[in-house]
């Protein structure tokens, strides 16, 4: 008796498994042509997680309000998680610096496309900052800087590992110019997470120099500014990009890159997006601008660790 | 059965000299091996500047952030850190004990006629492969990082409270085992062989001979992981399950110094609470020896015992399943979104049930085939030498300042001494002894309480990145960890041991205590080394460099080759200690 319900049961739960894979499986196809509800996740380079939360909750319901579908951020603790989210289709679009994009076009390849950049991004610089108590107002190249470090004793700090504007082009226009690796030249080299706690810590002194991206300096404090000057402004490269899955859809994608590129003064949450991310707008933009980077990494290019 | 010679009984356990040797060369290796940078303790600058931020955190401390909405969100996160520990660690016990009587040689293997070498050779027979796998599995599990299960869980059922604490169940699961384990495997054949000479099976011969005769010490362990795992619980938060060790990262790198002062006092209060309940708990389970000796109605009390069970032990594990129900429902129904709204967080664990969330694991595919070229191993192994250089100097100034307090620490040394010195101390002596018993015993819970990542966040913005705040960050939380088990172990002495022979409680302390204690206290050294040198690992991630700074780097850089063979080094690491603590037979039970 108890062996006959017991394959009974066996046999009713495989049932049940078939009809919920079943339900999934046309769920998926379903979601292939128009998801019900899309995730939006960012790079956290802003270490204030609320203000992040905030403004990018503003993008996340303007661009909901124009495609129709409700949209959600989600908020991740690091730059890796944002690509692995994207890359595992926890998220739907991502907020991704250049070397994320390149990192996420990696992993997934022509799953990944781009909804648009903003005006800025196409000619993006990072600083170089310095605490007063060094000495070092201005250099004219980095090799300068590192003739004034050698020796010093000095600490620097770059922003989170895996940032393009706090942490590899820095890097490398500072291989670049001064034809030496920052370990070598400073005492120790660390990331601070995000552009604004570099921002911090050079200010209060816990290490020497730093590099950020501008835009992260601008919004910081003008007392802050004081104890945390900038030193050098690096050549223009291209950053930021508003990235998402190809398997959304032709006709979602599109609606979405056209919501994008209208996002403008008009609307309270398009106003108060623009003004966060310091943008006049947003342009269109192609994932092949970003290829430089992906050559770059799977060249092979020493990025410290 | 009874193989063993009366001349192999009477042989001295050598292991813990043959230990103490391996640590004093692992301590030179370690002086030699990493880069040690005391320009932040001698170079009077920057000597100047870490003073000038403790002296900074500590007038913030004094003032700590008491606004009503900052106490509320602190609040919030307690109970978040709370559930999750409580939610991880019934889980863990649950897998664990399985997984350990897999793992355990005394219950896997069982009888055998293997001897010498050969016990150790794991093909010898099905049973004891069986044995070696488990042994693997937990090695694995406690190897790896909780945080590198969170980015696997958020990968394959999202983020959220439930993600962390499962990330934290797996880990504690792999610590709990490899204890449980040892434990039975520590109790002395000869004590379960009559179990086993009336025919016993191997599950009999577990069920009634090995699991009672260590239940006790399963129960304490248990208990002391679950504290810890309310100390992790505040580090998991990073993914998404919030917690206070999040917090206080975030708040301390934002210099905000009262925010960070509220936030240490939550985690001490929500740390002391649950030490109590421990104590109280494990106090109603297992009888305290002095304190029965001291109640004289209690021992006398022989008939009426008998007539009734004792009804404390059902008042425990209702508590326990109390707050093991309300975890389940605050971690399902008691967190609040950002919005406010109440939501069920449990449901991703249906996620598991589905396809989709294991074809996730596919993008962690390249894990699978680590970088092995030779001059990349030989890095990988370099950096190893830094969370070892860390945790064997931060465990010896961790161990030396808890033997150091140890006398002062001690009910028996201090309050209880009269009793067996035959002293009578005037009013003021009590009154001094009272305030020592407190002061060591305040220092000790302090230093345990706040979690030694914590530890770690402060001394990075006192000492700036770097070995001495990671050793400090060690040695502080080992000090307090060994400080309240040294405690137990010496109160734990019956008072009959010390004779009265007119000496002062610090020569009884140094003459009959401290040796008596010794070969827990080298014990519970040994198993505090193996949890800081994970530690040490972890500590690299927020940057104190080498191993897990080096692992966390590639991994963010989804270099998972490379990211991989730091892993693999990190799981050898752990095997490696393990192996030689079972070896060296550390952990007795009973003996």
């Amino acid at each position: 008796m108890f062996q006959r319900s017991a394959s009974r049961r066996g046999f009713l739960l495989s049932i049940a498994a078939l009809a919920t894979s079943a339900a999934l499986f046309t769920g998926t196809v379903a979601a292939a042509e128009r998801p019900e509800k899309l995730i939006i996740t960012a790079i956290p380079d802003d270490g204030d997680a609320d203000r992040m939360r905030e403004n990018f909750g503003a993008l996340a319901k303007y661009l909901g309000e124009r495609v129709g579908i409700p949209v959600e951020y989600m908020h991740v603790e690091n730059y890796a998680a944002s690509v692995t989210a994207l890359a595992t289709g926890r998220a739907h679009i991502a907020w991704l610096g250049a070397v994320t994009v390149a990192q996420a076009r990696i992993v997934m390849g022509d799953e990944l496309t781009v909804l648009g950049c903003r005006d800025i991004d196409k000619g993006f610089v990072s600083y170089f900052i310095a605490n007063p108590a060094t000495g070092v107002s201005e250099v004219a190249d980095l090799g300068e800087l590192a003739g004034l470090a050698q020796g010093k004793g000095w600490s620097f700090t770059f922003g989170s590992k895996s940032s393009t504007s706090g942490h590899l082009m820095p890097r490398s226009f500072f291989q670049e110019e001064a034809g030496v690796a920052p370990e070598k030249v400073f005492r120790t080299v660390a990331y601070s997470g995000s552009h604004d706690v570099t921002m911090r810590m050079v200010g209060d002194g816990t290490h020497q120099v730093g590099a950020l991206n501008y835009a992260s300096w601008d919004k910081g404090s003008d007392e802050l500014k004081v104890r945390a000057p900038v030193i050098y402004t690096t050549p223009e490269y291209t950053n930021y990009a508003l990235t998402a899955r190809s398997d959304l859809g032709e006709n979602l994608l599109n609606e979405l890159r056209t919501a994008l590129l209208t996002l403008g003064e008009s609307d309270d949450n398009g106003k108060k997006v623009l003004e966060y991310l310091k943008a006049g707008r947003f342009i269109e933009a192609d994932i092949s601008e970003w290829q430089g980077y992906v050559d770059l990494l799977q060249s092979g290019i020493d990025i410290g660790g | 059965m009874n193989t063993s010679s009366p001349l192999a009984l009477r042989r001295r356990p050598w292991g813990h000299f043959v230990a103490i040797l391996a640590v004093l060369l692992a301590l030179g290796a370690a002086l030699a091996a990493a880069e040690w940078d005391f320009a932040a303790l001698t170079d009077p600058d920057r000597r100047a500047a870490a003073a000038a931020r403790i002296g900074e955190w500590l007038v913030a401390l004094a003032s700590p952030d008491l606004s009503h909405e900052f106490l509320a969100r602190a609040w919030e996160l307690t109970l978040q850190t709370l559930s999750a520990a409580i939610l991880g660690t019934a889980l863990a016990v649950a897998a664990a004990y399985p997984l350990a009587m897999g793992a355990s040689r005394a219950v896997c293997v069982g009888e055998e006629d293997a001897r010498g070498v050969w016990r150790h050779f794991p093909l010898r027979s099905p049973r004891a492969l069986l044995c070696a796998a488990c042994r693997l599995v937990q090695d694995v599990l406690r190897a790896v990082p909780d945080f590198v299960w969170a980015i696997i869980l958020v990968a394959m059922i999202g983020l959220g409270p439930l993600t962390g604490a499962l990330a934290l169940a797996l880990n504690i699961t792999g610590i709990l085992a490899r204890v449980y384990s040892e434990l039975w495997d520590g109790v002395e054949e000869t004590r379960y062989a009559q179990v086993r000479a009336l025919g016993a099976g191997r599950i009999a011969t577990f069920l009634y001979g090995i699991r009672p005769l260590a239940s006790r010490n399963v129960l304490s362990f248990t208990l002391m992981r679950a504290e810890c795992a309310i100390r992790n619980a505040a580090v998991i938060g990073a993914v998404g399950g919030g917690g206070l060790g999040a917090e206080i990262w975030y708040q301390i790198r934002f210099g905000a110094w009262d925010k960070v002062g509220t936030l240490i006092l939550f985690t001490l209060l929500l740390t002391l609470t649950a030490d109590l309940a421990a104590n109280h708990i494990r106090r109603q389970l297992r009888g305290d020896p002095n304190r029965a000796a001291a109640s004289v109605t209690w021992t006398t009390a022989g008939p009426s015992q008998s007539g009734r069970a004792p009804r404390a032990p059902w008042w425990a594990a209702a508590f326990v399943s109390a707050t093991a129900v309300w975890s389940v429902w605050f971690m399902g129904w008691g967190n609040r979104d950002d919005d406010g709204a109440a939501r069920n967080h449990l449901a991703p664990l249906g996620e598991f049930l589905t396809g989709e969330a294991w074809t996730r694991l596919g993008f962690f595919e390249r894990l699978l085939s680590p970088q092995l070229d030779a001059a990349f191993v030989l890095r990988v192994v370099e950096s190893a030498s830094i969370p070892l250089a860390i945790a064997t100097v931060g465990t010896l100034l961790g161990t030396a300042a808890a033997i150091a307090i140890n006398h002062w620490h001690s009910a028996s040394c201090q309050w209880h001494a009269p009793r067996f010195t035959g002293e009578t101390p005037g009013v003021l002596r009590r009154a001094g002894r009272a305030a020592r018993l407190v002061a060591a015993r305040a220092l000790a819970m302090v230093s345990r309480g706040v979690p030694e990542v914590t530890w770690a966040f402060l001394f990075i913005a006192f000492f700036g990145p770097g070995l001495v705040a990671g050793t400090l960050a060690i040695a502080v939380h080992t000090l307090g960890v060994l400080a309240r088990v040294f405690g137990e172990a010496v109160d734990n002495l019956p008072h009959r041991r010390f004779e009265p022979i007119g000496a002062s409680p610090l020569v009884l302390w140094g003459t009959v205590a401290a040796p008596m204690a010794w070969r827990d206290w080298m014990t519970y050294t040994f198993f505090q080394f193996e949890s800081n040198v994970r530690a040490a690992v972890v500590l690299g991630l927020i940057g104190v460099g080498g191993l897990g700074f080096e692992f966390a780097f590639n991994f963010e850089w989804f270099r998972f080759e490379r990211a991989s063979t730091y892993l693999l080094m990190m799981v050898l690491l752990t095997v490696l200690i393990d192996r030689a603590s079972r070896m060296l037979r550390l952990a007795r039970v009973g003996s």
